[in-house]
């Protein structure tokens, strides 16, 4: 590609085409925000991922319609007993800088991120691991505190870091992983570059070198785009998505909800829950707020890609007339309720409220619509004594396991859940440690549909995330909204 | 002057002291660091390990002490957001910043002058009409805007520069052009004004019938006794953009300056981070007041600083 600025761009360019024989391979990917750090392991940040999907790599990995398959291990793992999983690993594959990956890397990793000293945001995916310890060179198990049937999908998310190299304090600035891409430089505030890894061990990979470029303003981000600067932008608006040479979207892991609280006077009426989530047109929203780029939510607050999905619910029908029967026959009719949210923080949140807000409005109830700066606002939603009595948050479910979006949202004392169903907590914390697969499934199928019938949340969207890509690129993007790089090429 | 220098550094330290202190309290205040730091389906022991950590969970006059202690060490502790050193962060995007400012607002002071006294000359003139109607767009239209449409003209349609980011020289045209126009406008209007009434005293009425060229008198006697004024105004176009109206041209530009990383440092809560670019933009501002108290006197010998 030649830049379109600047005659010394493009005699740069020239120059560069006559030292080497073959086109070097460039491409550029604009992304929201710079990533905070480089190390793998500690934060908890979607553009550190959008890089270090490209470098780093892990025992698991999911293919594009994102089935759980084997990574840097060789096979499934195999479940020694409740809390052992042994993974046999991949031979011969080695860390950029040469150091081997073999059982004492992964014992590392494992043991690197879970260390509380360490202070990882990504803690949270891995609560339930105790450590790991190597059986012989290419042979590893890792041992959970009780039984955790979704180890595999958490070796998912965890990223294999190389012992030696890890300690050192250079590590977060200039990473090394085992993955396609190798990192070549990172000048802050402006760009990063990865360049392909010739021995990587599946192959290398089409594309030679990947520069990121950091711009927050959606607009530049589009410009930039549109004039040829860069081929891939993450984030499109969904109102530019006609403006762009080519849109691709995925379906996404993002599904808005409005978590109610059942301890409140008015929400606290079963028929006046009900009557909020039926009173709201989700196709509506998806079309108009959307353009189309979204889903109505199908009754759940789980992902439809992740394990637990109950397939058996559809989305609550929109039925406004039952809405306003309810609200009249409960007594509710004229009562204020407080809707919480967010302007800007995430896709159409604003709109998003505001629609809703409509909706409930015509049921008989007042609604009254709060927008608070985000620390004010987790404040509120993390007070279990002074909750509105309606928030909508935004919950992205990274690891595709119905678990976490079902504790936080409806797990009493847990994030923003809101109710004081302690059966139902009880239900939760036994899902989570159920190993049997089945078993496991039927109850998350119980639980969702539980809480579809109490009401206890509105589902409102699953979210599409869309990507604005140049004329020259050819690539389709993952269920798991990640941006890897090997998947792509450059037709010119 | 040297007594008055010290007084005013001596000043200075207690500005920049309250300053922290102020950012300090607020941060603080408004919401819950930790909630906003882990991802927002973090559990709520995780919340209370986090806290620990980072030493939210101790007195707040406890904090408080170890904030000063460290910082008087110039020691911000690490970055929430980064985990690096928070001072590094900000000695990185410093000069990002300076440049814009030098650049841009640099173009303002440099073109307001000319602008503004060939407006002055012919009051009412179609130059003088031309200048005030620019200049009051200018001051209208809102940079966000402006910049936008820098980009969408130059970058997209001509496709001669660069829609965004640092790196050559053609990339620090357009936010130069976005960050220069309301201070320009500005800038020129107020010596437009200065220059008329200087224009209309009596000694330059003098001046003039005794065949003095007007080039001389404009330079000689209209300059001099405006500059005062004028380099106030400059000063404060200055420290108005340090102290945070960079931050919509950084953005729009992602130009990866000090605004646009204090914008982010509050998104995500990052008191340490906060608390580094806060001091390092008091002291700043302080130091720019001092060189323009300075300059005054070097300029008008009148002037009495004490």
């Amino acid at each position: 590609m030649v830049k379109k600025y600047g005659l010394s761009a493009v005699a740069m360019a020239a120059a560069l085409c006559l030292s080497f024989p073959g086109l070097a391979q460039d491409i550029w990917i604009g992304l929201s925000a710079e990533p905070s750090t480089l190390d793998p392991q500690a934060r908890d940040d979607g553009s550190e991922r959008a890089v270090s999907d490209n470098v780093y790599e892990a025992l698991m990995a999911r293919n594009a319609q994102g089935e759980l398959i084997p990574g840097l291990a060789a096979a499934e793992p195999v479940q020694v007993d409740e809390t052992t999983w042994e993974f046999k690993l991949r031979e011969g594959i080695s860390f950029h800088n040469g150091e081997p990956f073999n059982a004492d890397a992964v014992v590392y990793s494992v043991n690197r991120v879970i260390a509380p000293e360490f202070n990882s945001e990504q803690l949270s995916y891995y609560a339930s691991i105790n450590g790991a310890e190597a059986v012989d060179e290419y042979t590893v198990r890792i041992t959970t505190s009780g039984a955790d049937p979704i180890l595999p999908s958490r070796m998912y998310w965890m990223k294999m870091v190389p012992p030696a190299y890890g300690e050192d304090p250079q590590f977060a600035a200039a990473p090394v992983g085992t993955g396609p891409y190798k990192f070549s430089g990172w000048m802050r505030g402006s760009e990063i570059i990865l360049e392909a890894n010739a021995d990587y061990w599946d192959g290398e990979p089409e594309i030679d070198l990947v520069h990121y470029r950091f711009i927050a303003e959606p607009g530049a981000r589009l410009a930039g785009l549109m004039s040829g600067e860069l081929d891939v932008i993450t984030n499109l608006l969904p109102e530019f998505v006609d403006v762009v040479p080519n849109a691709v979207t995925v379906e996404g892991l993002e599904t808005s909800v409005i978590v109610l609280s059942t301890e409140n006077p008015v929400t606290g009426i079963p028929e006046v829950r009900q009557a909020l989530n039926i009173a709201i047109d989700r196709n509506s929203l998806a079309e108009n707020v959307f353009g189309g780029y979204a889903q109505p939510a199908r009754g759940q607050l789980v992902n439809p890609a992740a394990f637990g999905f109950n397939e058996a619910l559809e989305a609550y029908p929109y039925d406004p007339e039952g809405a306003r029967a309810l609200i009249e026959s409960s007594g509710a009719a004229g009562q204020t309720i407080t809707l919480l949210g967010q302007a800007g923080r995430w896709l159409k949140d604003r709109e998003q409220l505001e629609a809703v807000a409509a909706y409930w409005q015509a049921t008989g109830l007042n609604v009254n619509v709060e927008i608070d700066e985000w620390g004010a606002y987790l404040t509120r939603l993390f007070d279990p004594a002074n909750r509105p009595d309606a928030v909508l948050a935004v919950n992205s479910d990274e690891v595709l396991d119905a678990d976490r979006p079902l504790s936080w949202a409806y797990q009493m004392g847990e994030g923003a859940s809101s109710n004081a169903d302690a059966e139902l907590a009880e239900w939760i914390s036994q899902a989570r440690m159920e190993t049997d697969v089945e078993t496991r499934a039927q109850l998350y199928g119980e639980i969702t549909q539980h809480v579809y019938d109490g009401n206890y949340a509105v589902p409102l969207l699953n979210m599409q995330d869309i990507y604005g890509v140049s004329g020259r690129m050819e690539w389709q993007p993952r269920v798991d909204a990640k941006l890897i790089v090997k998947e792509m090429s450059v037709n010119e | 002057m040297g007594s008055y220098i010290v007084r005013r550094l001596w000043q200075g330290i207690l500005v920049v002291l309250a300053v922290t202190t102020i950012v300090f309290v607020v941060t603080r205040l408004v919401g819950n660091p930790v909630d906003i730091m882990l991802p927002l389906s973090a559990t709520t022991e995780q919340r209370a390990a986090f806290a620990h950590q980072i030493g939210l969970d101790r007195p707040i006059l406890e904090q408080f002490g170890t904030f000063v202690w460290d910082a008087i060490h110039l020691d911000f502790g690490d970055s929430l957001w980064q985990r690096r050193a928070a001072m590094e962060v900000v000695l990185e995007r410093l000069p990002n910043t300076l440049l814009l400012l030098v650049s841009g607002i640099g173009t303002a002071i440099v073109l307001s002058l000319p602008l503004g006294t060939i407006a002055a000359l012919r009051p009412g003139g179609i130059v003088d009409r031309l200048i005030v109607g620019l200049g009051l767009l200018g001051l209208s239209l809102p940079q966000f805007w402006v910049g936008l449409m820098l980009i969408i003209t130059f970058s997209v349609v001509f496709g001669l520069l660069p829609t965004s980011g640092i790196g050559t020289p053609a990339h620090i045209i357009l936010p130069s052009i976005a960050m220069a126009l309301p201070s320009l406008a500005r800038l020129s209007m107020l010596v437009r004004s200065a220059m008329l009434d200087e224009l209309n005293k009596q000694y330059i009425q003098t001046a003039r019938a005794k065949g003095m060229p007007l080039h001389r008198i404009v330079t000689v006697h209209g300059f001099r006794n405006i500059l005062a004024g004028f380099l106030t105004m400059s000063g404060w176009e200055v420290i108005y953009a340090l102290a945070g109206f960079s931050v919509v041209v950084e953005t729009v530009f992602a130009w990866p300056g000090l605004g646009q990383t204090a914008l982010q440092a509050i998104q995500r809560s990052d008191l340490f981070l906060l608390q580094a670019i806060v001091f390092c933009v008091a002291i700043l501002i302080v130091l720019i007041n001092l060189a323009l108290d300075i300059i005054y006197k070097l300029v008008d010998p009148r002037i009495d600083l004490n």
